[in-house]
């Protein structure tokens, strides 16, 4: 597995077509969030970001082997493993992004409520903000799993079906990331730190069942 | 490859409601085993392979044993963002091997295949029939245990297509199957220990009478040590000339082969010569 992890964290670094989504978020980033903003309230901005971009990586890591050279890995390791490891490294890819993105903020954020009269205290507003980017980045690789090959196998559905998936994880209540973003919005009102815990196990779960899910169809599922 | 990968009334769908691509396959593949696999353009050829591979899932019957497999595909992308050294460390790592093996077999491999020149070069810049040499390096690299060919000869220059001959005698030498589908009758000519027909989705051995072996062959003449016997030769016609002299017929993708036998054996046996004959002497002899 970990031969197949490097294999395809190679892929995604070298085909450079990691960098649209890593530069997209940086710029809704840098429009959204500005130094000396309430830290919780640029947290949970930057996790909401992250789960459009974490589906994008899948797509990105799910395509970056022409089919032949997917048949030569699947031969190897089985297609089930071989797409685990996709979607491993485009989980990583994002977790990666995400903690970044929640070490700077942190740095850069006024450790304040929203109305700027009580201190937040920085490490645990750090630590929720990287709890809810992760379950960001988990509920992003299942709307990924889900809505890129073997589930759905033309563009013209898959990608519609992404942003309506990725935009619907954000706004229904009920999903973890919309309660791990509305968590840290509450908290910066109120000018307290609650982690996101449960959002979190809501989303591997919900992350867990949508690999289990698609890597079971990739040897029944025509290229 | 110690036990037999075996299909079990298989049956392959792409659609819940599709036809049937393939259906009641019942098919053995044992250790050591040359099957070639022929058919016309869309009978579900391709299908059977990507079944024996492990690449597809059938809809129902069972495939049991799976050994190591290696695949190589028709025609291979070169739409890969690496070298093909780098491409074939990555994938030797990922069939098994230690880096420093892989890509010490990576170098092997590229070397066999006349591909050293363009060994670290990106490979989107390779012509088709250098990505199709990476592909099939790619299969060969771990020396697996079953090695599924769907056309791989297709577009391989006249050494490289030798080569592969060569390296197939040696898998199934080494006690690995060889599974393989190719447009060109000729390929491995006489050699297959099976040869099925794709037809209708269904999979039918080829009984007809195999000829004696056609095409070109190698004669050794060797001198055994006193006493000494003919080790197991697969394929070889012998001959006894004089009393522990025999002469040795091959078809020319199996001479490797039969020289390390007689090489490495214990005691090792005298190579006095070898020669090629484009028919088998036995068969000259008789015309």
């Amino acid at each position: 597995m970990t031969a197949l992890l490097r294999h395809q964290a190679a892929l995604l670094l070298r085909s450079q077509r990691w960098l649209p989504p890593f530069i997209l978020y940086a710029v809704f980033l840098g429009v959204g969030v500005q130094g000396g903003q309430p830290v919780l309230d640029s947290l949970g901005y930057a996790a909401a970001a992250l789960l459009p971009v974490a589906a994008w990586l899948v797509r990105i890591c799910v395509s970056a082997e022409p089919p032949a050279a997917q048949h030569c890995v699947a031969a190897a390791v089985g297609p089930g493993r071989a797409h685990l490891a996709r979607l491993l490294v485009a989980l990583g890819g994002a977790a990666v992004l995400g903690a970044v993105a929640t070490v700077v903020l942190t740095w850069i954020s006024d450790p304040v409520s929203s109305d700027h009269q009580t201190r937040v205290p920085v490490l645990p507003a750090g630590a929720a903000g990287l709890l809810a980017a992760l379950a960001c980045a988990l509920l992003g690789t299942a709307v990924g799993a889900l809505t890129a090959w073997p589930v759905l196998r033309t563009t013209g559905r898959a990608v519609p079906a992404l942003l309506l998936a990725a935009l619907l994880s954000l706004v229904v209540s009920g999903s973890p990331a919309q309660a791990a973003v509305s968590g840290l919005v509450a908290g910066s009102r109120s000018g307290t730190v609650d982690l996101p815990v449960l959002p979190l196990a809501g989303s591997a779960l919900l992350a867990a069942v949508a690999t289990v899910a698609a890597c079971a169809l990739t040897s029944r599922r025509s290229p | 490859m110690h036990r037999a990968l075996r299909l079990d009334k298989v049956g392959r769908r792409y659609n819940l409601r599709g036809p049937w691509v393939l259906r009641n396959v019942d098919l053995t593949i044992n250790p050591g085993d040359l099957v070639r696999v022929e058919g016309t353009n869309g009978t579900g050829k391709s299908t059977l392979l990507r079944l024996l591979a492990g690449i597809d899932a059938p809809t129902e019957g069972r495939i049991t044993g799976r050994p190591r497999t290696a695949y190589v595909p028709e025609r291979f992308p070169s739409a890969l963002p690496f070298t093909p050294v780098g491409y074939l460390t990555h994938l030797g790592a990922v069939h098994g091997l230690s880096r420093p093996a892989a890509a010490r077999a990576a170098e092997d491999w590229l070397h066999r295949f006349g591909a050293t020149p363009y060994a670290r070069t990106p490979m989107s810049q390779l012509s088709k029939g250098s990505s199709q040499k990476v592909a099939v390096a790619q299969a060969l690299l771990a020396d697996p245990e079953l090695l599924v060919l769907d056309e791989a000869w297709t577009g391989l220059d006249a050494a490289a297509r030798a080569e592969l001959e060569r390296a197939v005698a040696e898998r199934t030498a080494a006690g690995g199957a060889v599974v393989f589908v190719d447009h060109d009758p000729d390929r491995l000519a006489g050699v297959p220990d099976a040869t099925y027909a794709v037809r209708e989705g269904a999979l039918d051995r080829r009984t007809e009478q195999v000829t004696a072996p056609t095409g070109p062959h190698v004669v050794v003449e060797v001198q055994g040590p006193p006493g000494g016997r003919l080790p197991d030769l697969p394929l070889a016609a012998a001959e006894e000339t004089v009393p522990g002299a025999y002469r040795v017929t091959v078809p020319v993708s199996h001479s490797d082969v039969l020289l390390r036998t007689l090489l490495t054996a214990r005691p090792s046996w005298h190579v006095v010569s070898v020669a090629r004959a484009d028919i088998p002497l036995d068969q000259e002899g008789r015309a």
